[in-house]
């Protein structure tokens, strides 16, 4: 009947096309963490539906897609197993959106791709949620809905303005409603049943520490978390971010052991001090137990417990954004030792090498306390060792082979060999692992605590002054403990740059515009992505909404009020607009009545006019009857008569 | 105009529409009615399934996304209700037909709010048709109908409908008209022969009944009333002007069609008979009238003749 209207049975040309596209900008972020075959499936799946468009004899037939649909189920399933975690669930979403593409022939198929394409929409953010994905997928929000709404008016060309703009106002509508739901649709804490542990793709720290391992995060720029303190932060040498500590190894690897027992009733709280740091540290998901929080933490944070080696433990993985108020002490000291935390402590493998203990037995034997033969040893680095990021590769003895030969190393080697000569010459020790430094944004006022600041350092026994930190890195390089290592320069040798001086001229445009692109992504990341359960309670109390029922009873509130509120302003903004000649015609009128009252129901605009002129004759008032009765009645031309009535002056 | 509390609420008013009182409707806050269509209720369940799986992850770009979604597919239903309301809907005269055979209800509609409407359906029965509308566009909307009784058809509800513009809501209006179609009896020949009275020169009118054939007797001009199947279009396709023909049987016989005449038929086919009888002498342009046992009508001829008399046909009870 209407040539813009094709019939519902069959596919438009261009909607598929745009279809097309969608599903392959859908599949195109997780081409970073999925694995390929899916990624490979699915863009053949896409290619091969584009092929159908223009050799409709490539559709396949139903009975075909059947065994490929239960072949590639069965390929996800052997992937993955029974579990239906993110990686799986991503998986076989873009399978089916693919496949279902396929099979589609009709606009209620069409429906069907483009809901399962929402679903898809929201699969990458299970791996990531930066800010430049989630415009990204706003983007792909935009065209899923003028896909919709080509599929339901069966409009037959891409090129539809008011059809995109419709799209767009309904985006933008939707907005303000999405933001209470947001806010106020209650969060709830815990996954509703166990998903497999994903460990895809987050950096960090591990439970265990190579010689070499920390070297792999150096130059990543990655940010493992944000700290923003109140009041003044400590020095940047002072920035030691404690993390898991290790008692363990087994002379090649230092292993973390799950906390004992009774670690958590041994641990003692540091009183308060006035000079404490106080911070609110914004972790990034990690998937691991630990906090990490500035050396040391006075008593732990909520959802977290000390432990008695100071260890900030989480009681789940961490697997989202979370924040924590934290307190801590520089000067504090821990001054118990028990004798089973001494003779851990003291432990060295069996398979350590004759020459690391001679060396520290030559120490020992030739000072008169632990300090002395503390202070021999890192002179011994001082003197021999260079600081480097590409250290030469070391053997089934990496502690000997790196003390004795190779000589060349960086934090982790250092820390390894110091704690096994520390042990060797009786002096109980320990390797921590964290972060050291930080780069400080003027323009957010945070420190961003990157990958490329895991640092390992070594904490020793003192019989006068408990733990105490040793960072025999420091001694080799102070540069990299008093300035934060350079990502953007040297990534091919091992040379190290730090960042000395403020940049200046055009690398302070640099700096300036990457602290602004760094602060956005900390609101992002602060106000956005770790909104979960406990920041909403946090959030709404502030406002006096302190549980379930009074988020609900505000949700409703607040949809309601938006409902009104976009109800009137569509209705009142598109009222029927009237009709130019009437507005000018009653515009005229309201000006005659002034002089001789208002027109009566029954007058025609010739009488009523022929009344006015009896008593203010014109000739103007016949030849404005004349262009309305034209206008009205005869070619219709209505600007002569809207310009007459402009013109039109009663004098008086 | 204003409804009572039990005709507002009653569940006719949102499917069969309400009673019928003006010849056009505009469709307004009251005449539509929107609820989740199919694909509504299936994105109901996609935006459960995304829910869940935020929560589950604790993923705030999710919840993100679901609720735009969710509050996009509200949001549509502005649209929906916006892109049928302020129509003005009228049902057009239709002429009257037989019954058993398929006519049209032919139903205007009128765009005046200066915007365009898409994809909107308009169903009667089993039969439905879709259109767009682009602004201040009248659009005719013909549908087919084949009414089965013959009396006075009144057309059922006429639906419009629209899932526009995402498929999730489904916005309807539904439509009672006063307009009423007449529709004659199904003419029918029982075999019977016409039964004559008052008439001495009846043999001649039954040949001509029966046979169909006429003696061309000259040309009258054309006056309405005359039955458009005697002009004489040769003439007319000369130029020379509208004529009919005149056939020699004309003057001569006056008919009675006589309800007693077929007094052994049923009901039904006694109408159809004399419907048959009636159609016949009208193209011969015979006299006829009709006798029965409520109304006569006196012999004449003519369109609107046959019309009366049909009429008196469809209508009998």
């Amino acid at each position: 009947m209407n040539k813009s209207i094709a019939p519902s049975s069959t596919i438009q040309p261009a909607l598929l096309k745009l279809l097309l596209v969608i599903a392959a900008l859908l599949v195109l972020p997780h081409s970073q963490h999925l694995n390929p075959a899916f990624i490979i499936t699915g863009f053949a799946l896409l290619a091969w539906r584009a092929l159908t468009l223009w050799f409709p004899k490539t559709l396949p037939h139903k009975l075909l897609l059947l065994p490929l649909s239960i072949g590639l189920a069965l390929l996800v399933l052997k992937t993955f197993g029974m579990s239906l975690g993110r990686d799986a669930s991503s998986s076989l979403l873009i399978i089916l959106m693919g496949l279902k593409l396929l099979e589609s022939r009709t606009a209620r198929d069409i429906q069907a791709v483009i809901y399962m394409c929402f679903f898809v929409l929201i699969t990458p953010f299970l791996f990531d949620q930066r800010i430049e994905l989630a415009l990204y997928a706003l983007i792909i929000f935009f065209l899923l809905l003028f896909a919709l709404i080509l599929n339901n008016t069966r409009g037959l060309t891409l090129k539809n303005t008011p059809l995109l703009r419709l799209s767009g106002l309904v985006l933008l509508q939707a907005i303000p409603l999405m933001l209470v739901f947001f806010l106020l649709f209650p969060r709830m804490i815990g996954p509703l049943w166990a998903m497999p542990d994903n460990n895809t793709a987050i950096s960090g720290l591990t439970d265990t520490i190579n010689p070499g391992q920390v070297s792999n995060l150096a130059l990543s720029d990655e940010t493992a978390f944000r700290v923003r303190f109140k009041g003044t932060p400590p020095e940047q040498k002072d920035l030691y971010w404690r993390g898991p500590v290790f008692w363990e190894t087994d002379g090649q690897a230092w292993t973390l052991t799950p906390p004992r027992k009774n670690a958590f009733e041994r641990a003692k709280a540091i009183p308060n001090n006035a000079n404490d740091y106080q911070y609110t540290l914004m972790m990034e998901p990690h998937n691991q137990f630990w906090v990490y929080a500035l050396d040391l933490p006075n008593k732990a944070p909520n959802r977290t417990r000390l432990s008695h080696d100071h260890q900030l433990i989480l009681d789940n993985k961490l697997s989202r954004n979370l924040s924590f108020d934290i307190r801590s002490s520089t000067q504090a000291k821990i001054t118990q030792l028990s004798s089973d935390d001494r003779s851990r402590a003291l432990l060295l493998p069996n398979n350590t090498d004759k020459r690391v203990i001679s060396l520290a037995q030559t120490w020992v034997s030739s000072s008169t306390n632990h300090q002395q033969v503390i202070n021999k040893a890192l002179r011994f680095y001082n003197d021999e060792f260079y600081y480097t990021l590409k250290p030469p590769s070391l053997g089934t003895n990496p502690v000997a082979e790196f003390l004795f030969d190779t000589k060349r190393g960086f934090c982790g080697h250092f820390s390894t060999s110091f704690a096994t000569l520390m042990r060797a010459a009786n002096i109980p020790a320990r390797l921590v692992g964290g972060y050291q430094g930080g780069v400080y944004n003027k323009v957010g006022n945070f420190y961003d605590v990157r990958q490329a600041d895991a640092h390992v350092w070594v904490e020793v026994w003192l019989d006068n002054s408990g733990w105490t930190r040793i960072d025999p890195t420091a001694a080799i390089a102070p540069n990299r403990i008093e300035h934060s290592i350079d990502v953007s320069q040297n990534r091919q040798n091992g040379d190290v740059n730090f960042l000395l001086t403020p940049p200046e001229g055009f690398g302070k445009w640099v700096q300036q515009l990457n602290w602004v692109l760094h602060s956005v992504d900390y609101h992002w990341q602060n106000a956005v992505l770790a909104y979960g359960p406990e920041k909403q309670l946090d959030f709404l109390s502030t406002f006096g909404i302190i549980d379930w029922g009074d988020m609900v009873i505000w949700l409703s509130i607040f949809s309601g009020v938006i409902l009104l509120i976009t109800m009137s302003v569509l209705f009142l903004l598109h009222a029927t607009p009237k009709d130019a000649v009437q507005v000018a015609y009653l515009k005229l009128c309201n000006q005659l009545a002034k002089k001789i009252g208002a027109r009566h129901q029954h007058e025609t605009s010739s009488n009523y006019f022929k009344r006015v002129n009896n008593t203010y004759p014109t000739d103007e008032l016949d030849e404005l009857n004349d262009l309305y009765l034209t206008a009205r009645y005869g070619k219709q031309t209505i600007q002569p008569f809207i310009d007459a009535v402009r013109r039109f002056k009663l004098k008086a | 105009m204003s409804l009572s509390i039990s005709q507002r609420l009653s569940i006719k008013r949102f499917t069969r529409g309400e009673p019928p009182k003006h010849s056009s409707i505009r469709l307004n806050h009251r005449r539509i009615f929107i609820l989740p269509s199919k694909g509504g209720l299936a994105l109901g369940l996609v935006i459960l399934l995304m829910l869940i799986a935020s929560i589950n992850y604790n993923n705030s770009m999710g919840f993100v996304f679901t609720f735009l979604l969710a509050a996009a597919a509200q949001a549509s239903t502005f649209y929906s209700y916006k892109n049928l309301s302020g129509l003005v809907i009228s049902m057009s005269k239709t002429p009257p037909l037989f019954s058993g055979t398929s006519g049209h209800i032919n139903v205007l509609i009128k765009e005046s709010s200066q915007r365009q409407r898409w994809a909107i359906s308009i169903k009667h029965q089993n039969n439905s048709d879709d259109f767009n509308l682009q602004p201040s566009q009248n659009q005719v909307i013909s549908l087919p109908i084949t009414p089965t009784k013959r009396g006075w058809y009144t057309p059922d509800t006429i639906t419009l409908y629209s899932q526009f513009p995402f498929g999730f809501f489904r916005a309807w209006s539904p439509l009672k008209f006063n307009a009423r179609i007449l529709v004659y009896p199904t003419p029918a020949d029982t075999g019977l022969s016409a039964p004559l009275k008052n008439s001495k020169e009846s043999n001649a009118a039954i040949a001509s009944l029966d046979s169909g054939t006429d003696d061309f007797a000259g040309l009258k001009p054309y006056q309405t009333g005359h039955s458009y199947r005697h002009i004489n279009w040769k003439a007319f396709a000369a130029e020379k002007g509208l004529y009919t023909n005149e056939f020699s049987a004309d003057q001569s016989a006056t008919i009675w069609f006589d309800w007693a005449a077929c007094a052994h038929l049923s009901l039904e086919a006694k109408l159809s008979q004399l419907c048959f009888w009636v159609l016949a002498a009208e193209k011969n342009g015979l006299t006829y009238g009709l006798r029965l046992p409520t109304v006569t009508i006196e012999p004449s001829t003519g369109l609107n003749h046959q019309h009366c008399c049909l009429k008196a046909l469809a209508v009998y009870e």
